[in-house]
Order: structure tokens, then C-alpha cells, then sequence
């Protein structure tokens, strides 16, 4: 019974705290695939939507970022934390049987960026907008007479998978087979996406773009990072440097513009602060579990542990008659649950790197990485508790005279 | 000097006298027995001198030393060293063997010696039962289990309270039989029983009433 109640304990306190400490990345990873959290436009651009709050979506400005730099990216203090990044190149265009112009997109579906680090990244729309429902396939990045259609578009032009459209753009023109339909829910739905050098083409506006979104991993924001936010050369050298090497989207946001020319990147606010909360609240919750499933072990081991040596009392009544005195009982009390009690954990720590891919599977959709670092804190962990737990029985089996079990009065 | 010697020892338990003045000397190598009936304080005279409860007044010289004033962890001590206890429920651990029950002693009082446990069991004729455990020896057995454990330290004083008060007449003559061979081997004996025939074998027989001695007998043997 002991055994088992802190198998009970440990294998919760192993789950939780593996869980714990791979979980800012899995809610992160998870929150990323509802969208990117930091927008890169020209500074131009950016301008033009500061004074009159016209975003750069709204019109075609002719202001670029260089598909070419894009790799950099990969090359700031927190490459790392980059996961994923798509340009834009945003053009009007006139698309057969509609009379007003259509949004024409052109983007990475799949690519494979080579880095300048020497390294490749697989990234693109697919990626990032792993939400979409699609009917039909997602293009791919060579599907030069291919495209996909927003579902409203699609429904408005009376358009399905596989039918021919006409696209006309800054004097091209075009035949592209429709490959996928997709609805993401929002503004995308009214526009038609297709591969970025194939709009470049089509724009004359070969290597250029008109917007990143990058999706990264970032760190809540406090007081420093609002600040740097808003001035980061209101810092102190100490503080700047604090915040440059933190992953604070502020942050990144700076670095992103240290690499690319001319560029603005922006932290898409909403979907950036929900993400360091909602991690916080996750990683309290599972310390929360940790600690009342390892203070309920405690309970019981002190409940079964007294229990024991209450039925067991006459035995340790008559060993201390024999002459062993406090030290020496207390220890073999002691050792055999702890004994079990090590039996317990080690079972405990397995069956909890189950539960743990368990609730990666069902929380997170993902394999759940277990950290080597777990196993001696679940050890002390599960001792500290075993002890906790045995400070009541000692202090009875101390009090324990052998003369009372004995006789049995 | 005598071996054991109560001075106006007196155990008061709230409004309950237990014991009240007693005054004992035993000699070593002596025998005794302590008779009276229940509630007279028999066993609370045992605990006193085999050092598992303190007098509330009164001394207790064993071996000339006043232990009445010893702490419980010098008493526990002096347990260990100079006092071999016997049961009437015979107390015996019951997931351990004869062998291994007798060896306990000895881990709490030095090394256990396995061949020397052996020879303790032997004592009492029961060598060939060592593996057994307690559950497959018959009371009697298990008293003699008892015993050879109470003798493995070499105890300066072997108590026994009601050794044969769980046994039938058979198995109470081979008890006696080992007490009058390890009184023949000069060890001092201190024996409560309810059983005439038991305080007979004894050089002098002691009846408590009421926590108090009412009267000495001498045996005639
Ligand atoms: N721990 C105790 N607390 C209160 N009263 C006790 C305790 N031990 C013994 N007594 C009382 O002391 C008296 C003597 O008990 P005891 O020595 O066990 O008698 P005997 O062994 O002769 O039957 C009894 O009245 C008993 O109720
Ligand atoms: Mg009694």
C-alpha cells in the first residue's frame, strides 16, 4: 500500500513536472499554429499606416522587403526561437466573371530556405496556417499554373476545385488551375494565394516582398520589455542588455529590423500577450498538482505508515524490551519504507513518463521530451515526502513503552 | 551485597496504589517466585525491576548500582546488558524463524552468532525446530523459544511473568525443568505465577496483596 501510494505521488509529480518544464514550448507551439505573432513590413509602409491607419494590406504600396535577406532571420540572438516565417507579395488583380479586382497573394506554401548559417529551414504557409481547412491540396511551391482560392472568392465566382480562372495583374495574364479551396475564417477567405514567384513574375517585381509574418517563441512581457517597447534607448546599458538577450517579442521585433534593410517588424499584439498568460497560468496549475499530489502522498504514507506501526507495535514494544533502543528501531522503521518507498517512486517515475505522453497526446498533440532532470528531483521529491510522512509514526513509535504492548493491558 | 535490593519502592498510578513499600532483597543465584492474586501488583514489580517503568518512590539496587534514577536510554541500557525477560504471550516476531527470533537479541545487544543462537536452542531442546517459525511451533515450543532468547545475552537476572500461564501441564513441567537446570547452573531467577506447583520449585515464594507483601514463604526442598 505504501508502495503504491507513492508510486501514486510520483508518478503525478514526474508527469506534472515534465509536462512542466517542456510545456513552454508546447504552448507556445501550440498557440503559434493559430497564427504568427510578430508582422514584418517597410518602413515606408509602416508610416503610411501609423498616420492615416491604412494598413499596408489595404493598399498596394510600392514600398519592398528583399526576399533574399529573408534567411537572416535565422541569424539574430534568438534564431532559435524562430519557428516559422512566410512573405507576401500583395498585387490586385482581375480575375475572370468578377467585376470588381480580387486580392492576389503570393507566398510559401512548403519551401525549403537555405539559411545563411549553412543550414535549411522547412517553413511556409502550411506551416503557419495549419488551421485552414482545406478541400482539395495545398499548393506547392512549384505549381506554377496552379492556385488556391478563399472559400468566400470561391463561392462568389461560383469557382471548385479544378476549374480554370483567368488571372490579370499589372498587364500578365494568366491561366491557373484552382488546386485547393480553403477557409481560414477571416479576410483570407476573399483573396487567391499563389506561389511567390510566380506573383513576382506576374508584378514584375522579381525578389521582393511585401511582408513577413514570423512566428516566435517569446517570453512574457513585464515592465523592461514595456518600456524597451516603447523606447529602447530609454534603457540603461545593463537593462538593455537584459532585455536584448531576453526572448520578450519587443525584443525579437528589434532584431528583425537589425537584419533586414528597411524594415518594421511589429508585434501582432493580441495573440503575443495571450501566450506568456495563458504559459504562466499552465505552468502554476502544474506546479499546483505537483504539490497537493505529493502533500496527499505525504498524508497517506502518514496514515499507513502510523497504522503499521500501531499493529506492529507489540513486535517494536518487544524489540525495545530486548534492549534496542530509540535510534535503532526508528531506523529499521524507517529504512523498510523507505525501501518501499524507492520501489514505489521508480515505478511511480515510469508509470508518470506515461502519463505525461498521455497528456502531451491529448492536451498538446505531441510527444511529451523527457528531461533526465526530472528523475533526481522526483527522488528528493519522493524522499522528502517519505520522510514528512514518517514523522508522525516516529514520533509515536518514540512514545511506544514496552511495558504497556507488552503485558496487554 | 545482594543482587537485587528494593528500598520502600512504591509505584502509584493516579489514586491506584500498585505497589506500596516494598522491601526485597534477593541473593544471586537465588530463585523466587511472587504469587498473589490479580491486581496485586505483580507485574508492575517486574516492570520495575527489569527496568521497563520507574518506581514513583523508593529504591531499586541491582548489582549495587540505583537504577531507580536512571534515564529511560541508560535504562534501556542496562536492560540490554543485565536482564533476560520472559513472557506469558512468549512475544516472539512472527515472520522470523526460531533461530532468527533468538539472533534479535543479539543484534541489539552485540553481533548476532548463529552458531551461538544454535547452542541457546539446543538449551532448551529445541535444535532441530530453528527454521520453523513461530506459527508452526506449539505453545510450548514457542515459549522455550522465548527462553533460549532470554538466555543468549547471558542476563545478570531472568525475569519471567506467568511463564506457564498459557500452558498446558506437560509443557509446564518441561518449563520448570529448564528453570531448576539453569538454577543448577547458579542463574538468579525471578518467576510470577499463579501455579502453586511452579512457586514450589522456588526457594522462597513472595505474596503481594493489595501492592504490598503479605508474606515470605521458605520452600522446603
Ligand atoms: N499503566 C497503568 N495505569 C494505571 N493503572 C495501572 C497501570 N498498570 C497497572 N495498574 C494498576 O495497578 C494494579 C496492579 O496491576 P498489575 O501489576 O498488572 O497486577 P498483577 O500483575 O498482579 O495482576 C492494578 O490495579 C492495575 O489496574
Ligand atoms: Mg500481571
Amino acid at each position: 500500500m505504501i508502495a503504491f501510494t507513492v508510486a501514486l505521488g510520483a508518478s503525478l509529480a514526474t508527469a506534472m513536472l515534465n509536462v512542466m518544464l517542456d510545456v513552454g514550448d508546447k504552448v507556445n507551439r501550440e498557440l503559434k499554429t493559430y497564427g504568427a505573432n510578430i508582422n514584418v513590413i517597410p518602413k515606408e509602409a509602416s508610416l503610411l499606416d501609423d498616420l492615416y491607419g491604412v494598413s499596408e494590406g489595404h493598399g498596394v504600396s510600392d514600398r519592398h522587403l528583399r526576399e533574399s535577406e529573408l534567411g537572416r532571420l535565422k541569424t539574430i540572438f534568438w534564431a532559435f526561437n524562430i519557428v516559422d516565417f512566410t512573405p507576401y507579395l500583395n498585387a490586385e488583380a482581375r480575375m475572370s466573371g468578377l467585376d470588381a479586382d480580387v486580392r492576389l497573394v503570393g507566398t510559401w506554401f512548403s519551401h525549403r530556405e537555405a539559411l545563411p548559417t549553412g543550414e535549411t529551414l522547412d517553413t511556409g504557409m502550411r506551416n503557419m496556417k495549419s488551421w485552414w481547412s482545406i478541400e482539395g491540396d495545398w499548393l506547392s511551391d512549384g505549381d506554377a499554373d496552379a492556385a488556391m482560392v478563399g472559400a468566400l472568392l470561391a463561392e462568389r465566382a461560383g469557382l471548385s476545385v479544378g476549374d480554370a480562372v483567368a488571372l490579370e495583374s499589372a498587364g500578365a495574364r494568366r491561366e491557373l488551375t484552382i488546386k485547393g479551396i480553403f477557409e481560414a475564417g477571416s479576410a483570407e477567405d476573399e483573396r487567391v494565394y499563389v506561389p511567390l514567384s510566380v506573383a513576382q513574375e506576374m508584378t514584375g517585381r522579381p525578389g521582393l516582398v511585401s511582408s513577413v509574418e514570423v512566428s516566435a517563441l517569446t517570453t512574457p512581457d513585464n515592465e523592461l520589455s514595456r518600456r524597451a517597447a516603447q523606447n529602447p534607448k530609454s534603457l540603461s546599458v545593463k537593462e538593455w542588455e537584459t532585455w536584448y538577450c531576453t526572448a520578450y517579442v519587443s525584443a525579437i521585433c528589434y532584431q528583425i529590423e537589425e537584419v533586414l534593410t528597411d524594415a518594421v517588424a511589429k508585434p501582432i499584439r493580441q495573440v503575443a500577450e495571450s501566450e506568456g498568460t495563458i504559459l504562466k497560468k499552465t505552468k502554476l496549475l502544474m506546479l499546483l498538482i505537483t504539490i497537493l499530489s505529493l502533500a496527499g502522498a505525504a498524508l497517506g504514507i502518514s496514515n499507513l505508515v502510523t497504522a503499521g506501526v500501531m499493529e506492529r507495535s507489540r513486535e517494536i514494544g518487544l524489540l525495545k524490551a530486548l534492549g534496542a533502543g530509540n535510534a535503532p528501531v526508528s531506523w529499521l522503521i524507517l529504512m523498510e519504507i523507505l525501501i518501499t518507498g524507492a520501489v514505489g517512486g521508480a515505478a511511480g517515475y515510469f508509470a508518470g513518463l506515461g502519463f505525461a505522453q498521455i497528456i502531451g497526446r491529448t492536451v498538446f498533440d505531441a510527444a511529451i521530451n523527457i528531461k533526465p532532470m526530472v528523475i533526481p528531483l522526483v527522488a528528493i521529491l519522493v524522499f522528502l515526502v517519505i520522510l514528512t510522512g514518517c514523522v508522525p509514526s516516529i514520533r509515536l513509535l518514540l512514545s511506544l513503552r514496552p511495558a504497556e504492548v507488552l503485558h496487554g493491558r | 551485597m545482594y543482587l537485587l535490593d528494593l528500598q520502600g519502592v512504591s509505584k502509584i498510578y493516579g489514586s491506584v496504589k500498585a505497589l506500596y513499600g516494598i522491601d526485597l532483597t534477593v541473593e544471586k543465584g537465588e530463585w523466587l517466585a511472587i504469587m498473589g492474586p490479580s491486581g496485586s501488583g505483580k507485574t508492575t514489580m517486574m516492570n520495575i525491576i527489569g527496568c521497563m517503568d520507574k518506581p514513583s518512590e523508593g529504591k531499586v539496587l541491582l548489582g549495587g548500582v540505583d537504577i531507580s534514577a536512571e534515564s529511560a536510554r541508560s535504562l534501556t541500557a542496562v536492560r540490554r546488558e543485565k536482564i533476560g525477560l520472559i513472557f506469558q504471550q512468549f512475544h516472539l516476531i512472527n515472520y522470523l524463524t526460531a533461530l532468527e527470533n533468538v539472533m534479535v537479541a543479539q543484534y541489539y545487544h552485540s553481533m548476532p552468532d548463529e552458531k551461538e543462537a544454535l547452542q541457546a536452542l539446543d538449551r532448551v531442546g529445541l535444535s532441530d525446530r530453528a527454521k520453523h517459525l513461530p506459527a508452526q511451533l506449539s505453545g510450548g515450543e514457542q515459549q522455550r523459544v522465548c527462553i533460549a532468547r532470554a538466555l543468549i545475552n547471558y542476563p545478570m537476572l531472568v525475569l519471567a511473568d506467568e511463564p506457564t500461564g498459557n500452558l498446558d501441564e506437560a509443557n509446564e513441567g518441561i518449563v520448570i525443568d529448564i528453570f531448576r537446570k539453569l538454577h543448577d547452573e547458579g542463574i538468579t531467577i525471578i518467576v510470577v505465577t499463579h501455579d502453586p506447583e511452579v512457586a514450589e520449585e522456588a526457594q522462597r515464594t513472595v505474596i503481594l496483596e493489595h501492592g504490598r507483601i503479605a508474606r515470605i514463604v521458605e520452600n522446603r526442598k
